[in-house]
């Protein structure tokens, strides 16, 4: 993998994101009457309406508009939110934290579970075990996780009362910092049900991929060869077909995690999670347009750089990609 | 190669069309395959199912899904160990009233239904009438029900006795003179005094020994219920806050007379019950009015109700205990000092209640909206906060997922297929350009693309379509490029070059159909995808307004607050679409192995 190609995918990904960038800005402004609608208490008059259109700066031309934008945005400025009257950024970083944390423990999850099941279906594949275990993959991605969410709220939550149904804290809490919030038993407790249930959806997908690939993988020659070398059928799984049958899993990892930040917002609304995609419901809801832009550009953000690394990554794990 | 061996060549023109016809049908071969996996049939059964289910959903569906269902039945419900208990329905035809003596009560209720009770059993007793009977008393000798068009229904010793008495719809019935009469009010402030020894010698005698009491108000208003008092008296109550008292007459058979009673409000009273021990009585109307009397020369006194709904059914104890019952499953329980409202979890109108043997006993009920009704043989899944049925619902929410599935799914291969067809044979700048678009595409996140999309549009159909479509192309576009690619460079497609085959005609020709397998794969899998898409952002309330869908129904469901309790609306919706989307995948696995023939081991 040479430095260029690094370069040059780092370059495609930085335009990628100005696409996205300008899309949004577009799609924003056009297409979303007067914003002073939603900024301003009902019931002003005309004048006061221009001063605030002004002071905002949707008074001038939309092409004016669109580079102050953009130099708002290198520069790190996102604006201030319509709703919190804060600058957006100190908003979103929080949303962002919570979100993450929440993801990654559910797809960490999904792929500890997902990858060693796979590769014990292929192993089992054509028995009663294998067909069990895809349809129970196939299942939990299946089922909406709303609807999950759901029925694990009447379950443990309202029937058996075993786990919190909302937030992430049982109120009210003091934390100073984000760390003292999340390193509790009580946000454990909030915790595990949303998880969990992020968690079975994402199963499914490192499950299958590792089962197909560790299919194809057991076709090739060195495996034969480990055979014929005497290795228990356990080590020929786990030692040398499961190690190569990782890559797949490993690329999609990323592009999850990529797609972690915009990820689940059903499930945050289920369970009242404070995270990013409950806050982008609730700024697209109220047209702030700040808000839902650094938001949704966050999210694009994530997904962008993570796909990059799947990339470089695909390429440093397997020797037999060239790339140019 | 299979296909392309005649393109090259200019047959003639039938012949031609036979080829084609050939050589779309060895494309399609393999997806005969789909038929030697147990799943991926079960899969198709199961499609096939709901796609039946949503194309004859009008047939299949047991209500009108947005129709607010309202039901009458013969309602009961009981008061056991602290709490009230709907019982099982005794038919059809409201109940409305109820009266008790020495452990025996009698019901009667609309179309001249009339039932006995006895240790916790109904028997029905013999028709006498077709009209509504509104009230019934029970005597010494038998009971006495009155009901519409001045029906009278004598349940003596013998046969049942049906008479007419005026023309005036009779409401009430108490006994009096020592039960050697009956005084009976009704519509237009009639009041009937009517000998016991009438009822004994038959319908004529009834109608003409029945004396009609002149009213002293006069205004012709409704008398709602009559009870006998300790005295010997006895107190009729009606709309507007009338109330009468009867007192007898002095001479042997005389009817007695009738003076007005000052009660200490104006509002409508329904019901009325006199203890006859210790003359504690109770008289319950409109908007919750409680009126309640201590002893027999005690002052009427107004309690502040718990409730402001109308209260039908009062019952007073000789220990100062009440209760009254009313519109919507009200309950009110008196304990000596304070009225309390009990959960009987049910909309039923209650008209009267009564203690029987301790047991304290409610009937109704008027047609009622059957809201949050648990799953029965007339609602299989219940019905919602509005009283719609939910086996309707779920029946029609097929219709929305199943289209929006197979619309989305088939606009994301066709743009997808296209893009991935031209980026893969074109090659160069066409490539480029329509590559980088994917990855633009693929730096967008779903869910939240969508949510944008569709709050900035008026939600309708068709965006909800374009949000999933717009985005999902960029798979099925990477997937058939990277297929064309290397099919393009195979010798078919070269000699369809030699012999002069147009691009497009070597790109839709030749080259598509070897991608088809991987292009219903796509397919599969993308359907099962829209489906979950769609019901997400019906989840989110961003779905179509007006339209029923599973997303829809688990969105009423969360903003009405009930579904923490109404299992029965959860939980068949998400299972449809798990059903649903888990045939679809079982379709797509089969597709899997012929799109992806390494995968056929054993």
């Amino acid at each position: 993998m040479s430095r260029t190609y690094v370069l040059r995918r780092g370059l495609q990904a930085i335009g990628t994101l100005l696409v996205i960038v300008t899309i949004l800005f577009f799609l924003f402004r056009l297409g979303l009457p007067d914003p002073t609608g939603a900024l301003v208490t009902e019931g002003l008059s005309p004048e006061d309406r221009a001063a605030v259109r002004e002071r905002f700066g949707l008074d001038r031309p939309i092409m004016e508009q669109y580079v102050i934008y953009l130099g708002n945005i290198v520069r790190g400025e996102f604006g201030t939110s319509f709703h919190y009257k804060a600058p957006v950024a100190n908003v979103v970083w929080e949303k962002f934290a919570n979100t993450m944390v929440l993801m990654l423990v559910a797809i960490a999850i999904a792929y500890l579970l997902g990858i060693p099941l796979g590769a014990y279906l292929a192993w089992k594949r054509g028995t009663r075990s294998d067909t069990t275990g895809i349809v129970l993959g196939l299942m939990f991605r299946s089922a909406p996780m709303f609807w999950t969410g759901m029925m694990a709220v009447l379950l443990f939550g309202v029937a058996l009362g075993w786990l919190p149904t909302s937030g992430m804290r049982t109120l009210p809490y003091e934390a100073a910092t984000f760390f003292d919030k999340i390193f509790t038993l009580d946000f454990l407790r909030h915790l595990i049900m949303p998880a969990l249930i992020i968690a079975l959806f994402y199963l499914g997908s490192p499950l299958l991929i590792m089962r197909n690939t560790m299919l194809e993988v057991y076709g090739e020659d060195f495996i034969e060869m480990a055979r014929a070398k005497g290795l228990r059928e356990r080590d020929v799984l786990y030692r040398h077909a499961a190690r190569n049958a990782l890559l797949p899993v490993i690329t999609q990892l990323a592009v999850t995690i990529g797609l972690a930040a915009g990820g689940q917002v059903v499930v945050e609304v289920v369970f009242s999670w404070p995270g990013l995609g409950r806050e982008i419901l609730q700024a697209v809801r109220t047209s702030d347009f700040p808000l839902a832009q650094a938001t949704f550009m966050l999210m694009a953000v994530l997904v962008i750089v993570m796909n990059f690394l799947a990339d470089l990554l695909y390429g440093a794990l397997d020797p037999r990609v060239k790339l140019r | 190669m299979r296909p392309g061996s005649s393109a090259g060549s200019r047959p003639p023109a039938r012949s031609r069309t036979a080829a084609r016809t050939r050589y779309l049908a060895q494309a399609l071969a393999p997806l005969r395959l789909i038929f030697h996996d147990r799943l991926a049939t079960t899969g198709v059964v199961i499609l096939g199912a709901v796609i039946v289910m949503a194309l004859a959903a009008p047939l299949v569906a047991t209500h009108d899904p947005r129709a607010i269902v309202e039901r009458a039945e013969a309602s009961w419900m009981t008061f056991d160990d602290g709490e009230w208990r709907v019982r099982t329905a005794l038919g059809l035809d409201p109940l409305y009233d109820l009266d008790v003596r020495a452990g025996e009560a009698i019901a009667v209720g609309a179309s001249g239904l009339a039932l006995r009770h006895q240790a916790d059993a109904w028997t029905p007793l013999p028709l006498a009438t077709d009209a509504t009977l509104w009230s019934v008393a029970l005597g010494a000798d038998g009971a006495l029900a009155v009901g519409d068009g001045g029906a009278v229904v004598w349940y003596g010793d013998g046969p049942p006795l049906a008479a007419t008495l005026g023309d005036a719809d009779l409401l009430g019935v108490t006994w009096v003179d020592d039960g050697a009469a009956a005084l009976i009010v009704g519509a237009g402030e009639a009041v009937w005094h009517l000998p016991l020894a009438a009822l004994h010698e038959g319908v004529e005698a009834l109608e003409q020994r029945a004396t009609r009491l002149p009213s002293p108000v006069g205004r012709g208003l409704l008398l709602q219920a009559v009870a006998a008092d300790v005295d010997g008296s006895a107190i009729a109550v009606g709309e507007r806050g009338l109330a009468l008292r009867w007192t007898p007459g002095e001479a042997p058979g005389s009817a007695g007379t009738l003076q007005p009673l000052t009660l200490p409000t104006f509002r409508g009273f329904n019901g009325l019950h006199v203890d006859q021990d210790s003359g504690r009585a109770l008289i319950v109307g409109e908007r919750g009015t409680l009126l309640r009397r201590e002893g027999p020369d005690a002052r009427w006194v107004e309690d502040p109700p718990p409730d402001t709904r109308a209260l039908r059914g009062a019952w007073i104890g000789p220990d100062g205990q009440a209760w009254a019952v009313g519109r919507n499953g009200v309950a009110l329980a008196f304990d000596g000092t304070t009225w309390r409202r009990d959960a009987t979890g049910t909309e039923r109108h209650f008209r009267a209640v009564v203690v029987v043997e301790g047991r304290t006993v409610a009937v109704g009920s008027d047609p009622f909206v059957d809201k949050l009704a648990p799953p029965s043989s007339v609602h299989w899944f219940g019905t919602d906060h509005l009283g719609r049925d939910l086996f309707s619902q779920n029946v029609y929410g097929s219709r929305i997922a199943l289209l929006v599935g197979f619309l989305g799914a088939a606009l994301v291969v066709l743009i997808g297929t296209n893009v991935g067809l031209f980026a893969g044979y074109f090659r160069g700048r066409t490539d480029t350009v329509l590559m980088r678009i994917v990855d633009v595409m693929y730096g967008i996140p779903f869910e939240p693309f969508a949510m944008i999309l569709v709050l900035l549009f008026d939600p309708s159909l068709l965006i909800v379509i374009l949000a999933i479509s717009l985005l999902t192309w960029r798979t099925v576009a990477r997937l058939i490029r990277s297929q064309v690619l290397s099919l393009s460079e195979r010798p078919f497609v070269k000699a369809a070059r030699v012999a002069g085959a147009s691009d497009l005609r070597i790109l839709y020709l030749h080259i598509a159909p070897n991608v088809l397998p991987l292009v219903f794969l796509e397919l599969a899998i993308i359907l099962g995808a829209s489906i979950i898409a769609e019901a997400t952002l019906s989840f989110l309330g961003l779905g179509p307004p007006q339209s029923i869908s599973w997303g829809g129904i688990l969105h009423n469901a969360r903003l009405s607050g009930a579904w923490r309790t109404a299992w029965w609306w959860n939980v068949p919706p998400g299972a449809f679409i798990m059903i649903t989307v888990l045939a679809v995948f079982f379709i797509s696995r089969a597709l899997e192995v012929i799109a992806n023939p390494r995968l056929r081991t054993r």
